[in-house]
């Protein structure tokens, strides 16, 4: 008898009777969050930075003033040719991305109680660009700010590779002393389109 | 050596005792302003505590359903019943991967299993990249912590095992650079990986999917950029469907340390094309413990630590007192059922104050069970004499009001009159640091009668 069966026959016959689910009433937890309010908040708790912007145009050249020194740059938004240094077509190891500097992604899905934004692989070309890059930059719309989790995976449906990233990398291994920027990356910026 | 010999070698620096119990209650302290912001936290808990003990019950079908869509995800499934399997399972994978170079990011299961010395012992190179993770792999020591794993090191020392191992210039413990350092380093160790190993706190049947929390971002850059990513999990990690991740990432990180969520919250389902994904699914034990009504339910931790940072007895004795690998009040319900004896006098490392019940964010009955598995220690493990008889005494005093009265009365007395170096003879350890407080003349029942006459 192979280990698959045994373990799914010892847990056969050593689990309780079936106990039921209970349902999630998200009526319990809804507090009436004004929504990009409480994101900005919390974006700003787990140490990013959120900006409104009236168009998608403002980003590139708002990244360029916050971070005039950055050479490898790279956006998946609209009209971004004169800004993207590299050509995602063109790399063939992802490990030739470590010089990132700067990487602008699109999300529509983002959490106004814990500042987390949404991303799957329709909006990453390569799914270790928003972890290898010195600093990340999303945009988004205020419509695509949720209040909880439990509505972002209402909203959440096929995907190989998704992940919600709140704030920059971060640890306090040493000491309990909180430095910004551990394996992923330094700096966390959000734009949202009013 | 059981866990108060080993504390009081912890407590030998009374200094260090002194930070290690006030960083954790700092930790414990965020927890509670950060969940008291969230409205029906109670109702999430209990929802948690719901949801995984219907997992348990259906755990078998849960499985199947997840190892089935997991495998039309293009996702191996492998499974293991003990640590030994598990470790043979990754080492086979890697092997035939051709994989020397493995970077790791916490799994406090591949800790249990003990993969690191078993891949090592085959010339590979296993390399902890949380940095916590990455200072004790450094010091050759265990972690001391679920979460925090280099808790009972200090900056000093960081700084000295970072100059001796990663060539880094004193800096007085400088923990900005320190990182700094350590991000570079890793780096490289990232960059040059062959397959990445990570755990798995949550495993999705409805979707065969899984999900990876991590602050540092340790778990993506590895699994990125290896052709080989190896998820190892224990079979209790199973949840229903997606909807119930909204639950658990709610209640995980606000109890951990006090952050609305972690900072990566990594879902993971198709291997990217030409790259290999495997899972292995690891019971070692977990079965097991499913099979006892009074205990199972520590089946349904989620590995925040919260248990961990509140206890009185873990921050002034420290993870490694514990001797076990998930320390802390949790792991003293979990290590008595693989190994009884080894582990006897983890229950009895507790004052019973049920702190760690009240902030478990699934409602584990943590010092019920602690309490419970004090009966079955005491009768199935030989007991110190001493303990044994005094036991004895007093459950036959506690029974016969008039003898414990008279015992109360000359109790009382010595308090008052006895000189202190009788009270705190080396025989009473409740003298051992403290003084015991004078003998009052009445007993409460003396106490209670008069107040009644006088009313």
């Amino acid at each position: 008898m192979g280990s698959r069966e045994k373990i799914l026959g010892q847990i056969k016959a050593n689990k309780p009777e079936s106990l039921e689910l209970p349902a999630i009433d998200l009526g319990l937890f809804d507090e009436g969050l004004d929504l990009l309010q409480e994101f900005t908040k919390k974006v700003e708790v787990v140490g990013g930075n959120v900006i409104q912007i009236a168009s998608e145009n403002e980003v590139q050249a708002k990244m360029t003033e916050l971070f005039p020194d950055a050479k490898v740059k790279y956006s998946t938004l609209d009209e971004t040719e004169a800004f993207n240094t590299l050509s995602i077509e063109a790399i063939q190891k992802p490990h030739d991305l470590e010089d990132l500097d700067i990487l602008i992604l699109k999300s529509d899905i983002a959490v106004a109680e814990n500042g987390a934004v949404w991303l799957d692989d329709s909006k990453i070309p390569m799914r270790v660009l928003p972890f290898i890059t010195k600093h990340l930059v999303f945009v988004l719309e205020e419509k695509s700010i949720l209040g909880y989790m439990h509505e972002a995976y209402a909203n959440i449906d096929d995907f190989g590779f998704g992940v919600f990233i709140s704030g920059p990398s971060k640890t306090a291994d040493i000491e309990q002393s909180l430095v910004i920027g551990a394996h992923g990356a330094l700096s966390l910026t959000v734009f949202v389109k009013k | 050596m059981s866990h108060s010999k080993l504390a009081s070698i912890f407590n030998k620096d009374e200094k260090k005792v002194d930070w290690h119990d006030k960083a954790l209650w700092f930790v414990r302290h965020k927890r509670d302003l950060s969940v008291h912001q969230v409205k029906g936290w109670e109702s999430l808990r209990d929802l948690g505590h719901g949801i995984k003990a219907h997992m348990l019950s259906n755990l078998d079908s849960y499985l199947q359903e997840f190892e089935k869509n997991a495998q039309a995800n293009g996702v191996e499934v492998h499974w293991a019943a003990n640590g030994e399997e598990h470790n043979q399972i990754v080492h086979k994978i890697l092997k035939e991967n051709n994989a020397k170079k493995i970077v790791k990011s916490k799994s406090m299961l591949t800790e249990e299993c003990h993969l690191n010395p078993y891949l090592e012992a085959d010339g590979m190179e296993v390399i902890d990249t949380d940095l916590g993770e990455r200072i004790v792999q450094l010091a050759k020591e265990p972690p001391s912590h679920i979460v925090l794993p280099a808790i009972h090191k200090n900056k000093h020392e960081v700084d000295e095992l970072f100059q001796e191992h990663l060539g880094t210039e004193p800096c007085d413990g400088d923990p900005q650079y320190l990182t700094h350092e350590a991000r570079k380093h890793l780096r490289e160790k990232f960059i040059t990986a062959d397959a990445a190993i990570t755990g798995v706190n949550f495993a999705i049947a409805e979707t065969g999917g899984f999900v990876v929390c991590t602050n540092e971002g340790n778990a993506d850059m590895g699994a990125h950029l290896a052709p080989v990513h190896i998820a190892c999990m224990g079979v209790e990690k199973i949840i229903p469907k997606q909807e119930h991740l909204g639950v658990f990432l709610r209640l995980l990180a606000r109890s951990a340390t006090g952050q609305p969520i972690t900072t990566y919250s990594s879902h993971f389902r198709k291997p990217k094309d030409g790259r290999k994904m495997h899972i292995v699914i690891v019971d070692n034990g977990r079965s097991e413990q499913l099979s006892r009504p009074d205990f199972r339910a520590s089946l349904h931790c989620i590995r925040c630590g919260a248990c961990m940072n509140t206890c009185p007895i873990y921050r002034r004795s420290g993870g490694h007192s514990y001797d076990a690998t998930i320390p802390g009040p949790i792991g003293s319900i979990l290590s008595p059922g693989k190994d009884l004896t080894k582990h006897s006098s983890l229950p009895f490392a507790s004052t019973l104050c049920g702190s760690c019940s009240n902030v478990c964010p699934v409602k584990i009955d943590i010092h019920s069970q602690l309490y419970k598995w004090r009966q079955i220690i005491t009768k199935e493990t030989p007991q110190p004499f001493v303990k044994k008889a005094s036991m004895k005494m007093m459950g036959t005093m506690f029974s016969k009001p008039s003898q414990f009265e008279r015992v109360g009365k000359l109790a009382r007395w010595s308090l008052r009159t006895l000189p202190k170096s009788v009270i705190n003879a080396k025989p009473n350890t409740w003298g051992k640091e403290r003084d015991l407080p004078k003998g009052p003349k009445q007993s409460f029942d003396e106490w209670y009668a008069e107040k009644r006459k006088q009313e």
